[in-house]
């Protein structure tokens, strides 16, 4: 059998597993909530209608996201260990690495669902307002997907050291400054402190800058996202995320299951 | 010659544990050789040992030193688990499956096709007694019918090896009866089955060969009758209806005298004793009840190991 099929039947489970976790459903609901929301609050305001339809959609998308990502998800992989139910997968021809490729994709399938059905909500309040879907919007949503993909790829990087509860603290933490780079280093050049600059320009280029894949605003006020930008944007996310996917490997390589 | 189906050689594992990252030394040396088609029994009591061998040989721990086998291949290689099936210690399963799912899961993760897998499922269902809760979320399962669900599961590859971490753990004596019975079955079929346990008696019925491991150190191995020999090494004798002189007599010759009721319990040290504590029962008129000469068993032996282990 090969690694393939093994990583997919994997996927397939934690898949199954996720869609069985209430969590889901609630977060689900909520982020549904969020999104219509925008239909109130548009109504506060005047002449800005789109705008809001689109800042709060794509905004309750990639929060709501990142909330299933990290919760849902951490869980997941240390639920096997601490119920041990990863005895039973481990104690066959599975490799260590084929089993966290396959949770990695599971929970990857999950949030691909979950940004659909958010988006399909998204796109049920536009049309209802005949506002437009654009491309631009696309884009964007497909980057919150990309942002998604490598913030579970942190999530299953601590987690594969570390309890659910540091594993969760460290990702929100890296979530939140991965948003705050730019200003971090901003920081850092008007700064007289010795050492800090070079602290933050070194943060600024090694910690995963989510800046990068933030396309919201653009989409929202309409701007033009070029191809070549989005591009740069998608091999940045796949390949921060490969880093920590092999970190991740190297790590619960080395672990054992007491 | 075929290779042996579990060997063990020097195997050490130390955990670090605490802040301090303090070192255990869980395993100490353990060497192991289990034919083909045995059925093993590996005993010790809590927090022997047991446990972390069974972890190092189904890849769940890596051994600090030493080397192990499963079928002639390095338990380091994943291949060497192609055929094993493994129950581990406790019921610990993905409980939002029903048996079957379960069941389709483990068997599709050791690649068997689908269409055997359909065949196969309820037969294995059927034989572990679960044929009628197969559609039942395991969570809503006792725990005999997880420890059931969890056999099928180690059975589902039709493995050459089975291991079992205290497969009779927390059953009730007609569940430890019945997984006794599968496991003489999976002998019959041939292969080769590895249990551990600290419940004695079932060993005791079942093993061909047997590992006594205390403090992470196998003290004793081998076959039944070599270990625990033909010798008669006590007896026990019941009766009623005695007078208070016969029982005094007989308390001063006893190892240990028990009064039940109307009835007096007697064990003797060696055959003779008890046999002529039996002819004097008889001389003076009083009931018989039962007398049984009494062989060594495990619990001897595991007395005596740890004897042994408390002078050194």
């Amino acid at each position: 059998m090969t690694s393939l099929r093994r990583i997919g039947v994997l996927a397939l489970n934690t898949y199954r597993e996720a869609v069985r976790d209430k969590l889901l459903y609630n977060l689900l609901l909520f982020a549904a909530l969020m999104i219509a929301s925008s239909i109130l609050l548009a109504q506060m305001q005047i002449g800005k209608d789109e705008r809001i339809y689109r800042d709060v959609g794509l905004g309750a998308i990639a929060f709501f996201g990142v909330l299933i990502a990290i919760f849902v998800g951490i869980n997941l992989v240390y639920r096997e260990i601490s119920t041990k139910t990863v005895y039973t997968m481990l104690s066959k021809p599975v490799r260590r690495w084929e089993f966290l490729l396959g949770k990695y994709f599971g929970l990857l399938s999950l949030l691909a669902v979950e940004v659909a059905l958010m988006s399909a909500c998204f796109l049920g309040v536009l049309v209802w307002k005949g506002s437009e879907f654009s491309g631009g919007l696309v884009t964007a949503i497909a980057m919150i997907y990309l942002e998604l993909a490598l913030v579970t790829a942190i999530a299953m990087f601590f987690s594969s050291f570390t309890t659910p509860y540091l594993s969760a603290m460290f990702t929100v933490a890296l979530w939140i400054v991965g948003h705050l780079l730019s200003d971090l280093r901003a920081f850092g050049r008007y700064t007289d402190i010795a050492g800090l600059r070079q602290m933050l320009e070194a943060l600024y280029w090694t910690l995963p800058n989510l800046e990068r894949l933030d396309f919201k605003s653009d989409a929202s006020a309409n701007v033009p996202i070029s191809a070549a930008r989005a591009c740069m944007a998608a091999a940045y996310a796949g390949l921060y995320s490969l880093i920590l996917m092999s970190g991740a490997v190297v790590l619960f390589q080395r672990r054992d299951f007491r | 010659m075929s290779p042996n189906a579990i060997e063990a050689r020097a195997l050490h594992k130390v955990f670090r544990t605490g802040f301090w990252m303090r070192p255990v030394e869980a395993v100490k040396g353990v060497d192991l050789t289990v034919k083909a088609g045995e059925i093993f029994g590996f005993i010790g009591p809590n927090g022997a040992g047991k446990t972390t061998t069974i972890k190092v040989l189904t890849g769940l721990v890596m051994p600090t030193s030493g080397e192990a086998w499963l079928n002639g291949l390095p338990v380091s290689d994943p291949s060497s688990r192609a055929k094993l099936g493994f129950l581990p210690e406790g019921t610990f399963f993905h409980d939002y499956l029903d048996a079957r799912e379960f069941l389709d899961f483990h068997g599709a993760l050791l690649g068997i096709p689908r269409d055997v897998r359909r065949e196969r499922i309820p037969k294995l269902l059927e034989r572990v007694g679960l044929a009628h809760a197969a559609d039942r979320q395991i969570r809503r399962y006792s725990k005999g019918m997880r420890q059931r669900v969890g056999l099928a599961q180690a059975l589902i590859g039709e493995p050459d090896i089975v291991i079992l971490d205290e497969p009779m753990g927390g059953l009730d004596p007609l569940g430890r009866k019945d997984v006794r019975d599968l496991i003489l079955s999976l002998r019959d079929e041939g292969k080769t089955v590895f249990f551990s346990s600290h419940i004695l008696e079932d060993a005791e019925v079942i093993c061909d060969q047997i590992a006594l491991i205390l403090s992470g150190e196998v003290r004793k191995q081998g076959y039944l009758e070599e270990l625990l020999g033909q010798e008669v090494v006590g007896s026990e004798l019941v009766v009623e209806a005695i007078s208070e002189s016969l029982y005094h007599e007989l308390e001063n010759r006893a190892r240990r005298a028990v009064v039940q009721g109307s009835r007096f319990l007697f064990e003797f040290d060696g055959e003779t004793d008890g046999e002529k504590a039996l002819d004097r029962v008889r001389e003076s008129g009083g009931r018989v009840r039962s007398f049984v000469p009494k062989r060594k068993s495990l619990e001897d032996l595991l007395l005596e190991g740890l004897a042994e282990e408390k002078k050194a």
